[in-house]
């Protein structure tokens, strides 16, 4: 059982952009759990102190795995989700 | 090994494609420039007497998609071009600097940033965060919708290259002017504190392995933003000129031309501007149509710039910053959108 930290990052209210990176990944998540691998999906205000302090994105929608920014300003497929997520230890 | 080769040929020819779309993009306005055709609608408000009511929609429309197609299309593919290969590494280097910097990295950014809340949000926070503090930020937030690649294309072709031009500069002067009120109030002054970083100015990059794409990948995700950017603005867009179609057909003669010229125009024009919310380059077609009905020149300036929101953005922004700030930098965008008309005005005799 592998868990992986997935982090949508955009702003608050959600744009539709930043939505749509999150349906990308919770579809990559379905198919990954029955490989047994556990994905955690979270959103994240992109304008709140933490988030800054943290990753210092400025361009949204932006996707951290495990900690990491992956991908940010565009919308990843979903096979390049799948392998940033296979390949996240 | 051969897979490999393939998809190798296949990417080439798809940047290929994809690079020949855009030079065709930028070929027909270069093209419709040189033809000297008019890329703005052509029909007059008398025009519209010889139809019947339920065939104004259907005039209007295709007279503005007609015209306006190649400007449209043009417009929405440079703004998701400019977007996606807008060098970052020199908003990441400069964002922290000092002061004037901060306001020049503030007022220089916004026209590279269209009106998605996704681009505006994270620079807002960002340049507020990272040392420039909060009059960059606010420069930022008032410049990025008057002075965007999107809005000043549609006004340019519509309306005219002068009010355009005209527009940046003041919508510029303001932004500064907002900007720096703002980090000298007391409130202002709060909000910045509690946003400042202790740590050292510039965080950005620690944690990031962004993977960088091809370039037709690249080509495709700014496409695809201009595609989104679409999708967003155009329902609105369609329904505003279908109102704005009614507005002209049935306004009477000299209504117009009575309340919104002179001084008096000019501060009708700011009350409605602001809360007659109208969707991005709405404000445009209606201003457009109001000025063929008799609106003087200097109060459709003043009714542009009175136009500085985009809902869902102020959203966002007004939770960061909370609602003095937001009143105070609509006070002032409000005083200088008279100031401004009024001058206009006097200084082209166009009152």
């Amino acid at each position: 059982m592998k868990n992986v930290k997935a982090e949508v990052m955009g702003p608050e209210p959600p744009c539709w952009r930043c939505q749509a990176v999150k349906k990308t990944v919770e579809k990559v998540a379905e198919k990954l759990r029955a490989e047994g691998i556990n994905v955690e999906i979270a959103r994240a205000n992109i304008a709140s102190k933490e988030v800054v302090r943290k990753y210092g994105v400025l361009f949204s929608p932006a996707l951290a795995i495990n900690d990491a920014v992956k991908t940010t300003r565009r919308i990843p497929t979903e096979e390049e989700v799948e392998k940033l997520i296979r390949a996240a230890e | 090994m051969r897979c490999l080769k393939l998809s190798e040929a296949v990417r080439k020819i798809r940047t290929f494609l994809l690079l020949v779309f855009v030079f065709l993009v930028i070929g027909l306005l270069v093209y419709s420039r040189l033809m000297a055709y008019s890329l703005a609608p052509t029909l007059k408000p008398a025009d519209f007497s010889k139809y019947a009511w339920y065939e104004i929609p259907f005039h209007y429309l295709w007279d503005y998609f007609s015209h306006g197609w190649i400007c449209l299309l043009f417009a929405f593919v440079a703004a998701g071009l400019v977007y996606e290969f807008m060098p970052k590494q020199i908003i990441n280097k400069y964002m922290g600097s000092s002061k004037v910097t901060g306001y020049a990295i503030g007022a220089g950014l916004a026209p590279f940033f269209t009106v998605c809340s996704c681009t505006m949000v994270p620079l807002f926070t960002g340049i507020l965060y990272t040392g420039a503090g909060i009059g960059p930020a606010i420069t930022f937030l008032l410049m990025a919708p008057a002075a965007n690649i999107l809005t000043i294309l549609i006004t340019g072709e519509f309306i005219s290259w002068e009010i355009a031009g005209v527009r940046i500069v003041v919508s510029l002067a303001t932004a500064v002017l907002a900007g720096v009120i703002i980090s000298k109030t007391p409130w202002g002054r709060t909000i910045e504190k509690e946003h400042q970083i202790s740590q050292s100015p510039v965080i950005v990059h620690r944690t990031i392995e962004v993977v960088k794409p091809p370039l037709d990948e690249r080509l495709i995700s700014a496409l695809k933003f201009g595609g989104y950017l679409a999708k967003q603005i155009l329902p609105y867009f369609l329904v505003g000129l279908v109102i704005v179609g009614y507005v002209t057909a049935y306004t009477p003669p000299g209504i117009v031309e009575g309340y919104l010229t002179g001084i008096t125009g000019v501060l009708i024009a700011s009350v409605i501007g602001g809360p007659l919310y109208t969707p991005t380059l709405v404000e445009v077609v209606l201003g457009r149509s109001l000025l063929q009905l008799g609106m003087a020149k200097a109060a459709l300036l003043t009714w542009l710039m009175g136009q500085p929101y985009d809902i869902p953005n102020m959203i966002a922004i007004s939770r960061i910053v909370r609602w003095k700030v937001v009143l105070t930098y609509a006070i002032i965008a409000w005083a200088s959108s008279i100031i401004f008309g009024l001058t206009y005005g006097l200084i082209t005799g166009s009152l």
